[in-house]
């Protein structure tokens, strides 16, 4: 996802890091609205808590500082690193609170009233759906899913993120899938899908 | 499962990724304004050249510093070898200081 300012900006994160290492404080505040959004997304998918994802985005960023003046070009993708980095706190925050399921927020969203408010509010609750069917399933099959289906990535790439093969990945997803069908699956009539396909 | 079950569930499941995807939770300003100032109290300051590289640069060049150097020397030659004893009226005329401001940098150099 990029923030609107940072849509035509096709400079490398990479680059931005060594220019930031260099000491260049624009770079900072490029990667900083680049890739903040980012890992609180994925974050939140992991976890499900927004305050929690809050927690993990900062400390993976200042992690990303932290190392930037050693970061050896060439030898991963910045994106791979920080995924990595992000799922490794997350996972370490879920093992602290004894593997129960963490809660959706609590707080509601206020109504909405603009013109096409209710195909918004049912893909809001698709969403929503989707990201509680994703706290049920196990961790690995989780990360997996939505590396591949939200963010996007390819197998190999989330086999390197995951520390993981190929193979364990492409089984990781489809198990995964699998089991947010037979959970969302229960639902589609509320959330409006059956006269859709 | 048959083939076009699968391909059915895997549309219907692609319409809640694409929902996921279109609701990324936003950033809260403080977490951005957390995330610049950490950046910003954790970035290494500008790379400073050795004291030698800048001086070399101050004075433009390695040719400009080793004429300064040998200036300096001659300096040095020249106070050192000067006759010993009290200069009188009349060399004293001869003796102009031309460049004051230099002469008082190079006094806590010697």
């Amino acid at each position: 996802m990029a923030m609107p300012f940072d849509e035509h900006d096709d400079t490398p994160d990479e680059t931005l890091l060594a220019a930031f290492a260099a000491g260049d404080a624009a770079a900072a505040r490029r990667l900083t609205f680049r890739l903040t959004p980012r890992v609180l997304a994925h974050a939140f998918r992991l976890l499900g808590n927004r305050a929690e994802a809050e927690e993990v985005a900062q400390e993976a960023m200042l992690r990303l500082w932290r190392q930037a003046s050693e970061w050896r070009a060439g030898e991963a993708r910045l994106s791979t690193w920080l995924y990595r980095v992000t799922a490794n706190l997350c996972i370490d925050r879920r093992r602290r609170a004894k593997g129960g399921t963490v809660p959706l927020d609590a707080v509601p969203e206020p109504p909405d009233t603009q013109p096409g408010a209710a195909e918004r509010m049912q893909t809001h609750a698709r969403a929503e759906a989707l990201q509680a069917a994703l706290n049920e399933l196990p961790e690995r099959q989780r990360q997996a899913v939505v590396l591949r289906h939200i963010e996007g990535l390819a197998n190999p790439e989330i086999a390197m993120i995951m520390g993981a093969s190929v193979e364990a990945v492409e089984s990781l997803t489809t198990r995964g899938r699998r089991a947010l069908a037979a959970a969302l699956g229960t639902r589609k009539e509320e959330l409006g899908y059956a006269d859709e396909r | 499962m048959p083939m076009s079950d699968d391909k059915h569930e895997a549309a219907r499941l692609e319409l809640f990724f694409e929902a996921a995807r279109a609701h990324p939770p936003e950033p809260s300003a403080a977490l951005m304004a957390a995330v610049l100032r950490a950046a910003e109290t954790g970035q290494p300051a500008p790379r400073r050249e050795p004291l030698l590289a800048r001086l070399r640069d101050a004075f433009g060049g390695w040719p400009a510093l080793a004429g300064l150097a040998t200036a300096a020397a001659a300096g040095v030659w020249i106070g050192t070898a000067l006759p010993e004893g009290t200069i009188g009226a009349a060399e004293a005329g001869y003796l102009v200081d031309v460049a004051p401001e230099l002469a008082f940098d190079l006094a806590g150099d010697f």
